[in-house]
């Protein structure tokens, strides 16, 4: 940090800039996340939500949870679903974003807009198309694999749990990879080639060089775009919710969200559901503590 | 970026705010006036014609001068996770609803419809279709009139049963031999005799229904879930039976399109409500020439009889927070009235008053929507049976049996959800 940041503390300045901001987050997050601490100690169902006045059950509604071995199913398939899809999008990311660097400039304009309009498509239309390409009867793939000589007319892609979150994994893992291949091929561009051509003399080889010059420089976004990662995968809900509708076994295949919303708004069971949210809160905080506390370090070295 | 997040926030919280809005419950204008409002009118799916919404929309602004009436078009698919959240709020209700007969209970015991009791015998009082007035009753108080209602009937190629050499079956037992039959004659994997894709619960009902089974079976005030018990287990070894010798549809395909695989010439018999007829005759989303194959038959029984089918159907009501209580009545009696159940029973729609039943004419297609009435079932009617169908158990069961899965396992799963969800 330049010496000279004392003199920026004392301009009132920036701390009267961000106050205004940070109260109304506080505000705007405290207050759902008070009402759901509130809620998940309330016996709030359907008549509740009309109008009658809740009653308090305590603790009652995280013992009806824990007890639950489908909960447990759940955060399993959650957090494994969450790591593997990070994985894949962190290496896949990384890998292009590699490529890139080694592009001309109109191929790599042309891949540059390809990863946006990926990136930019509504969630539900891209939805839509995947669903339709996997779709049993009438699929692309099915159809392009049967071309192919595979016997694949007809086939369910998602009625077999192992096989539907393939599925899942692709459309998530092909949402994410444009938002980390720009990140990391914008910290790419600023490792110093100096640095690396004096490994490039000393004998190192490529793998070398990228273990040992490449990723240390990175290493802060790579840490940003891994912790975004992990927080994003733990809360995928839309497409688990729409492969779902399109043929999964709905009990085979929730996570954390789509269990949460079918807890509370399909089940009416609202203070069920806000103790198992209040639960994907720790989840969320255990596994990003530690990127968090490498983060901190990080700043302060 | 920080502005952007906190504008972001704000119109988050406001959002939030006005979601959890005051809940007094609206009357009409206080200052003692004539009331004139916008009044939201939430129709489900495409299943009420065109003509009748223009004549619904015309009427009542015409009789309530000031006041215009907006149909919001919503899908049935997730009806309820929307209705639970926009009808609790006074800012984001609709004034009149219309709710999937199986769904109401959920919402009158809730306590989220204003209580229609005394408004009864002006909309059509004893007339009115007993079953679904029954269902929308609590503790002697009705909350929810019939809309329209809608049992589901066998289409059948004429074509194809001739080529087969197969006649219009008389029995259950028949009618599972021609299914399996048609779809031997086609040799194709997927076509269907019997088109009954994996999580149709709604027209598999029919065959655990004819075996004397049931989903659950009301104890006093609770409920037991039945999918267990032998009777049931037959009926759904017939539909397993149906799933993998009669039906092309995939597995985990559900009933919502049956224009697409009829057109592509791929179906013999198909349960649908009547209504499907005018999607298949359409000249631009249809196919009228395949369509003019078409024949129809209620879905006969083990004895003979029509089998139990679902009663397919809707309710209307008002929503308790509706601020327009006494304009939601005047569309609401409007909905009711000859006139607009007329135009509902052209369409095929058998309508909410029992005396109407001859507006649907005397063709073959009314004699078999009349002899499919005459036997038609309703889910349990139990408070939590919409959870039970938010929660897609019944998709999820029989979706596993179209796969080919043990039923015994699969049923005494299923009950244990069930069980969970009504208790």
């Amino acid at each position: 940090m330049p010496r000279g940041a004392p003199a920026a503390t004392r301009n009132p300045l920036p701390v009267g800039l961000v106050i205004p901001a940070a109260c109304l987050l506080a505000l705007a997050l405290g207050y759902p996340l008070i009402r759901q601490v509130v809620l998940s100690a309330q016996e709030f169902g359907l008549a509740q939500q009309f109008g009658q006045p809740p009653a308090w059950v305590g603790l009652q509604n995280y013992r009806d949870l824990v007890t639950d071995p489908y909960l447990w199913k759940v955060v399993a398939r959650t957090v494994g679903f969450c790591f593997v899809n990070a994985g894949l999008t962190l290496a896949i990311g990384m890998g292009v974003a590699q490529l890139m660097t080694r592009m001309s400039p109109w191929v790599r304009m042309a891949s540059q807009i390809g990863l946006m309009l990926a990136w930019a498509t509504p969630v539900v239309a891209a939805m839509t198309v995947w669903q339709f390409m996997f779709d049993t009867e009438y699929g692309l793939v099915n159809w392009v694999l049967v071309q192919f000589g595979g016997d694949y007319a007809g086939h369910s892609w998602l009625i077999e749990p192992l096989s539907f979150f393939a599925v899942a994994t692709l459309i998530v893992v092909w949402m994410s990879v444009p938002f980390v291949v720009f990140t990391l091929y914008a910290a790419l561009t600023q490792v110093p080639e100096d640095v690396v051509e004096a490994a490039e003399i000393d004998g190192a080889g490529a793998w070398a060089r990228f273990v040992h010059v490449v990723l240390p420089t990175i290493r802060p976004v790579l840490l940003v775009v891994l912790l975004l990662q992990i927080i994003w995968d733990l809360r995928v809900f839309t497409q688990i919710y729409s492969l779902q509708k399109a043929g999964g076994i709905t009990r085979d295949t929730n996570l954390l969200g789509t269990y949460i919303y079918s807890l509370g708004i399909k089940g009416g069971e609202f203070g069920t559901a806000a103790a198992a949210a209040m639960f994907m809160l720790v989840l969320t905080v255990v596994l990003t503590a530690p990127y968090i506390r490498m983060m901190i370090k990080q700043e302060e070295d | 970026m920080k502005k952007t997040l906190a504008l972001a926030a704000v119109t988050a919280l406001l959002g939030v705010t006005s979601a959890c809005g005051s809940d007094d419950n609206g009357g009409s204008s206080a200052d003692g006036g004539p009331e004139k409002a916008d009044l939201v009118v939430w129709l489900n799916g495409a299943d009420t014609p065109q003509e009748a919404r223009d004549w619904l929309k015309e009427t009542f602004e015409e009789e309530n001068p000031g006041s215009t009436l907006t149909i919001e078009e919503q899908e049935w698919d997730g009806l309820v996770e929307r209705m639970t959240t926009a009808l609790s709020s006074e800012d984001q209700t609709p004034d009149v609803v219309e709710v999937g007969n199986t769904q109401a209970p959920t919402f009158t015991t809730a306590g989220a419809f204003s209580d229609l009791t005394g408004d009864l015998e002006d909309l059509g009082g004893d007339d009115l279709l007993p079953g679904f007035v029954e269902a929308a009753t609590v503790e002697g108080k009705t909350y929810a009139v019939p809309y329209y209602a809608g049992s589901t009937y066998v289409f059948y190629r004429k074509d194809l049963f001739k080529k087969a050499g197969v006649e219009v079956p008389t029995t259950m037992d028949e009618f599972v031999d021609v299914a399996v039959q048609l779809k031997k004659e086609s040799g194709k994997a997927d076509f269907s005799g019997y088109w009954l894709p994996g999580q149709d619960w709604r027209d598999g009902a029919a065959f655990l229904w004819d075996a004397g089974g049931d989903f659950a079976v009301a104890d006093g005030d609770a409920w037991t879930a039945s999918l267990s018990t032998p009777e049931s287990q037959e009926g759904l070894a017939t539909v397993q039976q149906l799933f993998t010798e009669a039906s092309g549809a995939p597995a985990d395909a559900n009933e919502s399109d049956p224009v697409t695989p009829f057109c592509a010439d791929k179906v013999g018999m198909m349960s649908r409500p009547g209504w499907v007829y005018g999607m298949l005759t359409d000249e631009e989303s249809g196919c009228p020439d395949l369509a003019k194959q078409i024949g129809v038959f209620a879905l006969p029984g083990s004895d003979g009889e029509p089998a139990p089918v679902l009663l397919g159907g809707s309710d209307i009501a008002i929503p308790a927070k509706s601020p327009n209580q006494d304009l939601a009545r005047e569309a609401v009696s409007l909905m009711l009235s000859d006139d607009y159940q007329g135009i509902l029973a052209e369409a095929g729609l058998t309508p909410a008053k029992e005396s109407l039943a001859t507006l649907l004419g005397d063709d073959e297609f009314a004699q078999a929507t009349i002899a499919a009435a005459s036997n038609a079932k309703l889910t349990p009617a139990a408070a939590n049976w919409a959870t039970v169908e938010g929660t897609r158990v019944l998709e999820d069961l029989f979706s596993q049996i179209a796969q080919g899965g043990d039923i015994a396992d699969l049923a005494a799963d299923a009950d244990a959800r069930i069980d969970d969800e009504l208790n």
